[in-house]
């Protein structure tokens, strides 16, 4: 189950999966800000990749929401994971502070030379963002993103089940109308 | 904070409170005259006659008070007359906390004394839900939800392990019946069964899994297990959080529409069978279109239908059957059970009171998970000691996998002389196996008669406990199998032995005084020399579980609770030294 859109110079790919086994170059862990792996995927990366990202972690100590960082990826599959706080449990201005983390992610992904970074339904399930929220901000970042910069020309979104997928599946198909329909018009 | 403001946190809790309230809540919100008689029905005022808090009409009244200022008309009139009253600080929503989580286990036992129909789990339930919506629950709780939500099961049991474990299990079974047909078949299309698990099975309990197996093997069942969504436990049933009970209960129906299985047996667990049979289809939203069934009423069906033989003189040990809660008090499934053991066991005995009006094992679907109430819910566990000692029975069998847990912890705690078991365990075990033409299964010719029969000859293995007991039991069982056994009664002889004798496997009991098993967990895993060695952790304190995965170091190679009897430690040290 895939599907893909080419979005200005990029392209965005959604798949279903466990993120945190993907052969990429790197992919994104929602994490805490003190930047431990616990739980879930944090314990998926920790048993797969071994001590080496936690030491790095201690290294680093911590990071604000919106911001992430990059760590190498030890015995995963992935070369790279990118640590991205974001906003969590109901929080106040959701949407800004997921769509200020994306933007980090992905600018990070840039200043790194990465050409490929998986992302999550960032927030969604534990933490409580809603999927539609987390979909349109996902998506409109990830454009956003394109639009500006080339780097990163791939772009994956990777979705735990049917559920995660359906939200991001709707919104790609819509994006196929308007994006390329406006860089078609920006073209000419 | 004055009273005219509220936090953040709580002003979420209160929005939400006035969407979650549906019909079946308000009445019992609404209903509660005070009574009493829901009192003396719960097992933690009956362990804490002293403590009002422990009541259930004061515990819903924390609630109550919530619903008529906010949703009732009397509590906005005459607020002081109905008691109403609003939640203002975090610190108000981590005292709810304590009481929603930390004082009642959502058994329901009060709910059938109570003359007005009031169902105080439903509400105790949704405040759960509202709190774990901002994000204040037990670390426990937070820990199991996050693992159900990101990877598919309630203990973060990762794809490699699941079917390396059903492999293993396969593997297992095809020796024992000497059979090369006799498999788990995963992913199979167009299978009467499908059988889903819980995750508890894979992680501390494989032989339930390798009993079901043999069962569906002998009664000639076309059948299969899921590669994915497997897990039939739902954490969302005891978190309150309906969003993951829908997505976990989705899960597993579209895994069973995707292979178009025609029937989802469920495991033997009570919060399990009462999530995925009964809440799921609610909280998914799902028409599912499939037939799901007990496993209980499976194998009764089966010997009923001629389709297993046993014979009950295998099983002469005297037995007691603990209802749980979710299986007997919320979904009527309480003779099936007794009936199958009248056919399994020569000497059952009932405990009483039972059925519906059975007292909780105190594991309370997924109480468990929470360290922090250990305490409470031992003490509170001193109503279920009695009622187990009064049977006389010397094993307890019970249909779930939270009362195995919770049921095992109370029995080492009380000191009794019982074991815990599942059906599955006596009826595989009573089993009448015919003989069948089969392909035997090849030993090499080059290996020496001994090495076959003692399959952990030729290994080293370093035990260390602080209890002279355990250390015996553990090197006699491990020593008559063929091991070289070395032991250590606390960590500074482990780390010198570990040294000098670079063993096979170490197993490591996690409490102990001096420096605990946390710490000599860490200090291997961090000499060179000796990270490489597998280490089998051995703890009859499953919450000090977050002492090692906790630490900043690769996971142990295997994990069993204490009491473990002779088989399982055989079976998880051949399984870690793969000798399977």
């Amino acid at each position: 189950m895939s599907m893909q859109r080419k979005v200005h110079q990029g392209e965005i790919r959604l798949i279903k999966g466990d993120i945190t086994d993907l052969e990429v170059e790197a992919f994104v862990l929602y994490a805490r800000s003190d930047l431990k792996l616990w739980a879930g995927y944090g314990n998926a990366i920790a048993t797969r990749g071994g001590p080496e990202i936690r030491q790095e972690l201690e290294a680093i100590g911590g990071a604000e929401t919106g911001t992430a960082v990059l760590t190498g990826g030890g015995n995963l599959k992935a070369k790279y994971v990118i640590h991205a706080v974001g906003p969590k449990f109901q929080e106040p201005d959701l949407k800004a502070k997921l769509h200020r983390t994306m933007l980090a992610c992905l600018n990070l992904a840039a200043e790194k030379g990465l050409r490929q970074v998986a992302f999550p339904a960032m927030g969604a399930g534990f933490y409580g963002i809603p999927l539609p929220l987390c979909a349109d901000t996902m998506i409109s970042a990830m454009v956003e993103f394109l639009q500006q910069r080339t780097s990163v020309p791939e772009i994956i979104i990777c979705a735990l089940d049917n559920r995660e997928y359906a939200p991001f599946q709707s919104r790609l198909e819509s994006l196929e109308d308007t994006w390329t329909d406006a860089v078609k018009g920006k073209a000419s | 904070m004055s009273r005219n403001s509220r936090s953040y946190k709580a002003e979420r809790v209160i929005e939400r409170l006035t969407r979650k309230v549906n019909r079946q809540m308000a009445l019992s919100l609404a209903a509660c005259v005070h009574c009493g008689m829901c009192t003396e029905a719960c097992h933690y005022v009956l362990a804490n006659p002293d403590d009002p808090t422990y009541a259930p009409a004061y515990k819903a009244d924390r609630i109550r008070r919530l619903f008529k200022r906010h949703m009732d008309w009397t509590g906005r009139v005459i607020p002081w007359w109905v008691k109403a009253g609003s939640i203002y600080t975090d610190e108000e929503l981590n005292e709810l906390m304590d009481t929603v989580f930390g004082k009642c286990t959502n058994c329901r036992r009060c709910s059938i004394n109570c003359p007005m129909g009031v169902d105080f789990a439903v509400v105790n339930r949704m405040a759960r839900g509202l709190l774990v919506s901002v994000g204040i629950m037990p670390e426990g709780v937070a820990v199991v939800s996050k693992d159900q939500w990101e990877i598919g099961n309630q203990m973060g049991v990762l794809k490699e392990e699941y079917l390396d474990t059903l492999d293993w299990m396969s593997e297992e079974l095809q020796q024992e019946l000497k059979d090369p047909a006799a498999i788990i078949p995963i992913d199979k299309m167009d299978c009467e069964v499908v059988y889903s698990i819980n995750p508890r099975e894979v992680k501390y309990d494989p032989r339930t899994i390798a009993d079901a197996a043999k069962i569906f093997h002998i009664a000639g069942e076309n059948w299969t297990m899921p590669s994915e969504g497997w897990d039939m436990t739902n954490f969302g049933l005891f978190s309150g959080d309906d969003d993951l009970g829908g997505a976990v209960a989705r899960r597993l129906y579209e895994k069973v529409e995707e292979l178009r299985g025609k029937k989802l047996v469920i495991s033997e667990c009570g919060h399990g069978y009462r999530s995925t049979r009964c809440e799921g289809p609610n909280w998914a939203k799902y028409d599912v279109p499939f037939v799901m069934e007990s496993s209980v009423i499976t194998m009764l069906r089966y010997i009923r239908e001629g389709r297993l033989k046993v014979d009950k003189s295998k099983n002469t040990i005297p037995v007691t059957f603990h209802d749980s809660c979710n299986n007997a008090r919320s979904c009527g499934l309480f003779e099936e059970p007794r009936e199958l053991l009248s056919l399994v066991v020569e000497d059952f005995r009932e405990m009483y009171p039972n059925r519906s009006e059975n007292y909780c094992c105190t594991g309370g679907g997924g109480a468990m998970s929470m360290s922090e109430y250990t305490p409470r819910r031992l003490k509170s566990a001193i109503v279920k000691a009695e009622q187990l000692k009064a049977t006389g029975a010397k094993i307890v069998v019970t249909s779930c996998h939270n009362c195995v847990d919770g049921l095992t912890d109370l029995i080492r705690h009380y000191k009794l002389d019982m074991q815990v078991a599942q059906l599955v365990n006596l009826t595989a075990n009573a089993l009448v196996v015919e003989a069948r033409v089969a392909v035997p299964v090849e030993v090499p010719a080059a290996v020496p008669a001994v090495e076959a029969a003692l399959p952990l000859h030729g290994r080293r293995i370093l035990v260390v406990d602080d209890e002279p007991d355990i250390l015996t039991f553990f090197s006699t069982v491990l020593g008559d199998n063929g091991a070289s056994v070395t032991q250590a009664p606390d960590g500074a002889t482990c780390m010198d032995l570990a040294r000098k004798e670079k063993p096979d496997l170490i197993t490591l009991d996690l409490s102990m005084p001096g420096m605990d098993g946390g710490k000599i967990f860490e200090a291997l895993r961090n000499d060179p020399e000796l990270a490489g060695i597998p280490v089998c952790i051995i703890t009859g304190k499953p919450e000090l579980r977050r002492l090692i995965y906790d630490r900043p170091v690769p996971p142990p190679e295997g994990y069993l609770d204490k009491p473990v009897n002779d088989e399982t430690l055989l079976l998880n040290v051949r399984k870690i030294l793969k000798l399977v």
